[in-house]
C-alpha cells in the first residue's frame, strides 16, 4: 500500500483515514505492507492490529538494518523521526537523480510490450512529473523507490491513495503485472477550488485509468471523477470513510468562553472555504454579540482573513489559534458549542466527525462527502452565509436543542465505524483479484 | 543666542507573551516577563548606564552650562525598578544637579488622548505623581506619546494643574514658512510650544551610523558648523531653540557604541559653547528666554515624529491596528465600570502604543524600522496575541 500520509508524525485528513482503514484492514486478516514518503529507504510490513501503532521497520539496505535493529526507541514518533518522515515535506533530491529517473523510464517503456492505450497512459504520467518544486521532487524519488518494493516483497494487490503515491502503484503494476487500486480522496479539483495545476490532473487521469479499480470516499467524489475525469461508472466503487474513535482521548466538555463558542478548524485555504465562515461571524455577531469564533489552523488564507476580521471590526470575538498540536485541538473541541464546516468542495471531510464525537453540533457544507453519511447535522450550501448564520443564531437562543442535537450525533458518530468500510475493500480487494485470476488463465 | 534642547525619550514597554486562544481564562500572565527582563538588562548595559554616566560627567564638567532633558515612563520607571534598580539611581543623581528636566507624559506611554479623554487625564496624573514621588520633581513641560500632537491635546493639557508648555514635531506641512527654531504659542495661546528640528536630530537618532548617508561620518566640528549656520538666520536679538528630541535608546542601542555615538557626544557640549553664540537650555527655560511675541500655531490634525509621514499612521493606519485598540478602548468602559483595579492595570498596560505598533504594515523605508523595533515575526502575529490577550481580560470581566 502506498500512501503519503500516516500518524503520528502526519495526521491530516489522509493520514487519519489510511490508519482507520489499515487498522480495520488488519483486524479482517490482511497484511499490508506500506511504503511511506520517508527520507530513508524503508517500509512498514503491518500483519496485526497493533503494528499501526508500533509501526515495525525494515530497511532496503541490509547493512542499514542491521545497525537499525540494534537501537532502541523511546516511542514510535522518535522512530519515525530519525527515518525521515517528517511533518513539513522538505527536498532531498538531487537534480542529477531526476534526470537519472526520466531515463529510467524511458527504459522501461522501451523494454516492454505495452499494449497502445497503456503506453498513451504512461506517456501521460512520466511527462507530467516533472517540474522543480520541492512536492514534484519528492514524489519522483517516492517513485523511483518504489521499482524495489514492486520487484522484492511478495503482495497479490496493490493500493494507491491519492495522486501523489499513483506513479508508484503504476510503476508497481508495470513490474509485477499485479492489479492496482486507486483510492481518491481528494482530486486537484477539491483542493484548488478552481482548476488547478495541468500537470496533476494528467497524473490523476492516468492513475485512475490504469488502475483495475478505483475506491472513492463519496457519491460526491464520484461524481467527480465521473465529470471530470470520464472514468468509466463500472470501475468506480463508492467505500465512505469512516471515524476511529481513540478510547484514551478526553471528551468531557471544558469551556474555553462563557459564551457560545463557534469553531472552524482545517486548513486556511480556498478549499475549505474560510471567508465564508468570517461572513457567517459578521452576521452572527450583529444579533449575538457574545458570540465567540475561533478560526483554528494554518493555511494560504491567513493573513487575508486575519485583516478581513479586522476590517469588519469583529473585535476580539473572532480569534485565530494558528497551528495547533494534536492536544490543543482537542482542546478546542472540548471547548466549542458548534463547529462549521463551510467547504466548497470536500469529497470527505473527516473532521466534522471528529467534532461530532465530541457533542460539538456540526453545520457542514452540502458541497462534502460526509454530509451523505451523517443525518444529526445541519446540511447547508457553502455559499449559503445567511442561511448558516441564521442556524447559528436559532442555535444560540435555543442552547437546549443545540445540546440534545449534538448528543445525537455523538452517538450517531460512534456506528460509522471503520470495520464496516474495511469489509467493502477487503470484498473488493477479493473480487478483484478473482477478475484478475480469471484473466490470467485466458 | 540659540540655545540646543536636548530631550530623550526613556521607554520600555511590557511586552506581550505569545497568548493563545487557549490561554483564555486560564490565568496565566499575558506578559513576557523573561523577555522584558533580557531587553532591560541588554540595554541597561548598552545605553543606559554608559550614557548617564556620560552625561552625568559633561553637566559635572560644565558647571551648569550643559543642559537635558528626559521623559521617563511609568512603564519604563517599573521595569527599571524590578530588573536593574541602579539605573534609577544613575536618573536620581542626575535631577539632583539640577540640570536635568523632567518631562510629563502619559504613564503607560499610550495613545489614550486620541481615545478616551478621562483615560488620557488618569494617565497623566499618574505620571505627574509618579515624577513627584521617586524624584521630587514638579513637571511643567508636557510630550504626549511619540510627540503626537494637536490643537485638542492642548487644551486638556491646559487643564493640568503646572503644564505650561508641550513638545511636539516641526512638521513642514504645519510649518510652512516658519523656523522651527522660534518658541511658539499654541492655537488658544495658553501654552507655549517647542517644535523638534528633525534634520538635525534624525541626522543623530537616524543617521549618524549610516555609511550610504553622503555626510557620513557626522563629526563634532561639522554638527556645530550646520548649527552655527543657523544662528544666521537670526537677524536680531531673538534667542533661538534647537530642538534635538530623540530616543535615549540612540545611544549604544541604535546606534552601537563602535559607531562612535558616544564620543560624539562626549565632545559635542564643549566645542558647541565654544562659539559663544551656541548655549543649552532646558524645556522649561524657553518661557522667560522667548524675548519676544510668540505666533500662535495650530495644528488641526494629528501630527508625530513617526516615519516619514510623521502622522499616526505608524499605530493606527490599518485595520488591525484599529480594531485591536477600538476593543481595548471599548472594553477599558466596561472594566470601569466594574471597577476592578487588577484588570484596569492590564487594560493599560495594553495601551502602550508599542503593541499597536509591532501591528504595523508598511513595508517600504519605515516598514524595517518596525520590523527592527518589533519582538514578533509579523505584524498579524503581534495582532493575534493582542486580539487574545483582550479576549482573556474581557473574559475575566464576565
Amino acid at each position: 500500500m502506498f500512501t503519503w500520509e500516516f500518524p503520528p508524525l502526519i495526521s491530516g485528513g489522509l493520514g487519519m483515514a489510511c490508519y482507520g482503514m489499515v487498522k480495520a484492514l488488519l483486524k479482517q486478516g490482511i497484511k499490508i505492507d506500506l511504503v511511506l514518503p520517508t527520507k530513508e529507504a524503508v517500509y512498514f510490513p503491518l500483519r496485526e492490529e497493533s503494528d499501526v501503532d508500533d509501526m515495525p521497520t525494515v530497511f532496503i539496505d541490509p547493512k542499514r538494518q542491521k545497525q537499525f535493529v540494534k537501537l532502541t526507541f523511546t516511542d514510535v514518533k522518535e522512530k519515525l523521526e530519525y527515518i525521515g518522515l517528517t511533518q513539513h515535506p522538505e527536498t532531498y533530491l538531487q537534480l542529477n537523480e531526476v534526470t537519472q529517473y526520466i531515463k529510467r523510464f524511458s527504459q522501461l517503456h522501451h523494454n516492454e510490450r505495452t499494449i497502445l492505450s497503456e503506453t498513451y497512459l504512461w506517456d501521460e504520467m512520466a511527462l507530467h512529473l516533472i517540474g522543480e518544486e520541492d512536492l514534484i521532487k519528492k514524489v519522483q524519488e517516492y517513485t523511483l523507490r518504489a521499482e524495489y518494493y514492486a520487484t522484492h516483497l511478495e503482495y497479490d494487490l496493490i493500493h494507491a491513495h491519492d495522486w501523489l503515491c499513483y506513479p508508484s502503484g503504476m510503476l508497481a503494476k508495470k513490474l509485477s503485472n499485479k492489479p492496482l487500486i486507486v483510492h481518491i480522496h481528494a482530486t486537484e479539483f477539491d483542493r484548488s477550488g478552481g482548476p488547478g495545476d495541468e500537470r496533476i490532473h494528467k497524473i490523476e487521469h492516468a492513475g485512475m485509468m490504469y488502475a483495475d479499480q478505483v475506491i472513492a470516499v463519496s457519491q460526491y467524489t464520484a461524481q467527480m471523477i465521473m465529470s471530470r475525469y470520464r472514468i468509466d461508472t463500472g470501475r468506480i466503487k463508492i467505500i465512505h470513510n469512516a471515524f476511529t474513535i481513540d478510547e484514551d482521548t478526553n471528551f468531557e466538555r471544558q469551556r474555553i468562553f462563557h459564551s457560545p463558542t463557534i469553531l472552524f478548524l482545517g486548513r486556511i485555504t480556498l478549499q475549505k472555504g474560510p471567508d465564508y465562515f468570517v461572513e457567517v461571524a459578521e452576521k452572527v455577531l450583529k444579533v449575538h454579540p457574545e458570540a465567540r469564533f475561533i478560526m483554528a489552523g494554518t493555511g494560504d488564507m491567513g493573513r487575508k482573513l486575519i485583516h478581513k476580521s479586522a476590517a469588519l471590526k469583529l473585535r476580539n470575538r473572532f480569534l485565530f489559534t494558528g497551528f495547533l498540536n494534536r492536544q490543543q485541538v482537542e482542546r478546542v473541541l472540548r471547548a466549542s458549542d458548534i463547529y462549521v464546516l463551510p467547504s466548497v468542495s470536500e469529497p470527505f471531510g473527516i473532521a466534522p466527525l471528529e467534532a461530532m464525537a465530541y457533542g460539538v453540533t456540526a453545520i457542514i457544507s452540502k458541497q462534502s462527502g460526509v454530509s451523505e453519511v451523517v443525518n444529526h447535522a445541519f446540511k447547508i450550501d457553502f455559499w449559503d452565509v445567511d442561511r448558516m448564520a441564521d442556524t447559528i443564531c436559532h442555535l444560540i437562543e435555543n442552547p437546549d436543542i443545540c445540546r440534545q442535537i449534538g448528543n445525537e450525533g455523538r452517538q450517531e458518530v460512534h456506528l460509522i465505524q471503520w470495520d464496516e468500510a474495511a469489509e467493502k475493500i477487503r470484498r473488493l480487494y477479493a473480487s478483484t483479484l478473482a477478475a484478475y485470476i480469471k484473466n490470467q488463465g485466458k | 543666542m540659540l540655545h540646543v534642547v536636548f530631550y530623550f525619550q526613556v521607554h520600555q514597554p511590557y511586552r506581550l507573551r505569545h497568548v493563545n486562544v487557549m490561554d483564555v481564562g486560564s490565568g496565566r500572565s499575558l506578559f513576557d516577563e523573561n523577555l522584558n527582563r533580557s531587553v532591560m538588562h541588554k540595554v541597561t548595559q548598552k545605553c543606559y548606564l554608559p550614557t548617564n554616566a556620560l552625561l552625568l560627567d559633561l553637566i559635572k564638567r560644565h558647571e551648569g552650562r550643559f543642559k537635558i532633558a528626559y521623559s521617563i515612563t511609568g512603564t519604563a520607571y517599573e521595569q527599571f525598578a524590578f530588573y536593574a534598580p541602579e539605573v534609577i539611581e544613575s536618573f536620581e543623581k542626575l535631577v539632583e544637579t539640577g540640570c536635568v528636566e523632567l518631562l510629563g507624559e502619559t504613564y503607560f506611554h499610550s495613545l489614550s488622548a486620541l481615545y478616551d479623554t478621562n483615560e488620557f487625564l488618569d494617565q497623566v496624573m499618574m505620571h505627574k505623581q509618579l515624577m513627584k514621588d521617586k524624584f521630587g520633581y514638579d513637571t511643567v513641560t508636557f510630550r504626549n506619546t511619540e510627540l503626537i500632537y494637536q490643537d485638542s491635546i492642548s487644551d486638556l493639557i491646559f487643564e493640568v494643574e503646572g503644564y505650561k508648555t508641550i513638545l511636539t514635531e516641526g512638521v513642514d506641512r504645519i510649518l510652512q514658512w516658519r523656523s522651527p527654531l522660534y518658541a511658539y504659542k499654541n492655537y488658544s495661546k495658553d501654552i507655549t510650544l517647542l517644535l523638534k528640528y528633525y534634520q538635525l536630530a534624525d541626522d543623530i537618532a537616524f543617521r549618524f551610523s549610516n555609511r550610504d548617508w553622503p555626510e557620513y561620518p557626522l563629526t563634532v566640528d561639522k554638527f556645530v558648523n550646520w548649527i552655527d549656520h543657523l544662528t544666521l538666520s537670526e537677524t536680531g536679538k531673538r534667542n533661538q531653540f534647537l530642538n534635538l528630541f530623540m530616543d535615549y535608546e540612540t545611544f549604544g542601542e541604535h546606534q552601537w557604541a563602535e559607531s562612535g555615538i558616544f564620543d560624539f557626544m562626549k565632545h559635542f557640549p564643549a566645542k558647541a559653547l565654544e562659539r559663544g553664540n551656541i548655549g543649552f537650555a532646558n524645556p522649561r527655560e524657553a518661557l522667560h528666554l522667548a524675548n519676544y511675541q510668540q505666533e500662535s500655531i495650530s495644528f488641526p490634525d494629528a501630527v508625530s515624529w513617526a516615519d516619514e509621514q510623521r502622522d499616526l499612521s505608524a499605530w493606527l493606519e490599518n485595520d488591525i491596528q484599529r480594531n485591536a485598540i477600538e476593543t481595548l478602548y471599548e472594553l477599558y468602559e466596561k472594566i470601569r465600570r466594574k471597577g476592578d483595579e487588577h484588570l484596569l492595570r492590564e487594560a493599560r498596560l495594553l495601551s502602550t502604543s508599542d503593541h499597536f505598533y509591532y501591528m504595523c504594515t508598511k513595508y517600504f523605508q519605515d516598514g524595517d524600522v518596525h520590523k527592527y523595533f518589533s519582538p514578533y515575526d509579523s505584524p498579524e502575529q503581534a495582532y493575534i496575541y493582542f486580539i487574545n490577550a483582550l479576549a482573556d481580560l474581557e473574559e475575566r470581566l464576565t
